[in-house]
């Protein structure tokens, strides 16, 4: 009790520090500011995709898919169409659940021949933004996509206003995958990893309760790729259905520990900010190999990721006891 | 009076490997039928079949004169008829409490879940004692337990039992069969699925003995002469 109380009080500064402190101390450093929004946007593809792995029992390898086409919907939609800039941004995350759907006939797969089926489905969507060119743009791309527009005298197209979105996003996504691991479906899922015949003679639904879990992730991740499309302002195929938007956002996961709610985003900010801020500098080139090292070295010493590293030994100085 | 249950020439396997080849039998509302045969006679195959676990590939089964083939597993359990499945298909992951909190999953289950919870409570004191302990720690009579507790928890009016007393100690044994004794009084229609004939019989209204993914016998359980049944039981050829 007293546990799940300190949570929250640590849940509502970090929320505080996130909504005030951060635009204070940084709304004047557009470059700080910018990595902190690209830092979110891979933590909330990060969040989705520790959502479907975590409940779902799913490996996903191809949230790209779902980040390019919610993207280019989101994008299209106000380019083309005149949408709202905000209402386009949700009916990306519309669009790609509805991608999500054809992805559901791989849901009879496991483990790695899943991993590889999505793999393959990102490719396909990759192709036809290539191919569509009337509606895409083709491989050059789209360009002067709309940004937020200013609501209520606040200008939600620049840097701080940009951060608040994703920022929102993200705490949604990541209270929502909360809720739902707390419900009586959380509990479904859980026993689904155990046994999953056992779950359906006790009547649950497991393969609708999975292909719940993809489409949650998907629109989650449309509704990233799409945020992102409206503040960078451009898209073309090869960085919309990028394979970054995929293995970042599992190295993050994984590094904060993907069976917790707020690991993958302690992750993502953990490992985008020390690596532009801290090792970038010091080696330009290269610097990648410092988060790899860093990443294995997560893996061996705390399996479970960084979070429950913290919340098992607040003192970093035995973690050799472990190995 | 229609039968709970009733499987109509049923046929199913697994992929290329048949199993049930074209059995029938039928389960009495409010009655215990008994299957007795030795091992890979397609017991345990024939109820997974009924709960649509495995495809049937011809046949029919059917609930109080109602087709369930096209239905899926958890819209059948949802119907009533459950499945209490062999040995430690319990969530070894999960507390006791949240076990059977599993089992009223289904939502028309999920209204009275204090109450059956309360009454499995009641039926399994150990499991009171235990509700917090993780399931995958329990002995294996305690699982069994939990098991059929689970399975008590979905408001079963058919409920298929699979080999409770596998692996378990004589007095373990005799806790078991004395619960299926009082569900068995309190009207509950069971099928069970048993090798230990003897015990078995003591609570059948009606047994029958599978072969090789056949019936080969079907009886009253008052007229079932054991040594009869144990001279089929372990012939190698069988003549039906």
């Amino acid at each position: 009790m007293s546990n799940s109380l300190m949570n929250r009080i640590l849940l509502a500064v970090a929320l505080a520090v996130a909504y005030v402190g951060v635009p204070l101390v940084f709304g004047g450093n557009a470059y700080v500011l910018g990595l902190i929004v690209a830092a979110l946007t891979i933590a909330g593809v990060a969040v989705a995709w520790a959502l479907l792995g975590n409940l779902g029992g799913m490996v996903s390898f191809g949230h790209a898919a779902f980040f390019g086409v919610g993207s280019y919907t989101s994008a299209v939609l106000a380019m083309k169409l005149g949408v709202p800039v905000f209402a386009a941004m949700l009916l990306g995350g519309l669009g790609a659940a509805v991608s999500s759907i054809a992805m559901l006939p791989a849901l009879r797969l496991r483990g790695p021949y899943f991993a590889l089926a999505i793999l393959a489905y990102a490719h396909i969507f990759q192709i036809l933004a290539t191919e569509m060119t009337p509606i895409t743009g083709g491989a050059g791309g789209l360009l002067s996509i709309p940004r937020f527009p200013t609501v209520l005298g606040f200008d939600f197209g620049d840097k701080t206003g940009g951060y608040l979105i994703v920022l929102t996003i993200v705490v949604l996504a990541a209270l929502a995958y909360d809720a739902i691991r707390r419900s009586t479906w959380g509990l479904a899922l859980k026993a689904m990893h155990d046994t999953e015949v056992a779950t359906r003679v006790v009547g649950v639904p497991s393969t609708h309760l999975k292909a719940a879990m993809l489409v949650l992730s998907a629109f989650i991740t449309g509704v990233v790729g799409a945020f992102n499309a409206h503040f960078i302002s451009f898209l073309d195929p090869d960085y919309a259905f990028s394979s970054g938007w995929t293995v970042l956002p599992i190295a993050a996961a994984i590094f904060g520990g993907y069976r917790t709610v707020w690991g993958p985003v302690v992750g993502a900010l953990a490992i985008y900010l020390v690596d532009q801020l801290l090792f970038k500098p010091i080696l330009p080139h290269g610097h990648q190999m410092i988060l790899g090292v860093l990443l294995c070295a997560m893996i061996l010493f705390s399996p479970g990721g960084l979070m429950p590293a913290l919340s098992r030994r607040p003192v970093k100085e035995n973690r050799h006891a472990h190995a | 009076m229609t039968n709970a249950l009733d499987i109509l020439t049923l046929r199913a396997g697994y992929g290329a490997i048949n199993v049930l080849w074209d059995v029938s039998l039928s389960v009495e509302t409010g009655k215990t039928t008994v299957i007795v045969g030795p091992n890979g006679a397609g017991k345990t195959t024939l109820l997974r079949a009924i709960m649509g676990l495995v495809p049937a590939t011809s046949g029919d089964v059917r609930v109080d004169g109602q087709s369930r083939k096209a239905v899926k597993t958890w819209d059948r359990v949802a119907d009533g008829l459950v499945m209490i499945p062999e040995g430690r298909m319990i969530f070894p992951d999960m507390t006791v409490e949240d076990n059977l909190m599993m089992g009223a999953f289904p939502p028309g289950c999920r209204r009275d879940w204090k109450r059956n919870k309360a009454m499995v409570m009641d039926m399994f004191p150990r499991l009171a004692e235990r509700r917090g302990q993780i399931a995958g720690t329990l002995s294996g009579g305690e699982a069994q337990m939990l098991a059929i507790g689970r399975g008590l928890m979905e408001q079963p009016r058919v409920c298929l039992i699979d080999e409770p007393s596998l692996g378990l100690a004589p007095v373990v044994v005799d806790e078991i069969f004395r619960i299926l004794a009082r569900l068995r009084a309190e009207g509950l229609t069971i099928l069970l699925v048993e090798q230990n004939t003897s015990r078995a019989l003591k609570i059948a209204d009606h047994v029958y003995l599978m072969q090789s993914g056949k019936v080969v016998l079907s009886e009253r359980g008052d007229r079932v002469d054991l040594d009869r049944l144990h001279a089929l039981y372990f012939a190698h050829e069988t003549a039906a």
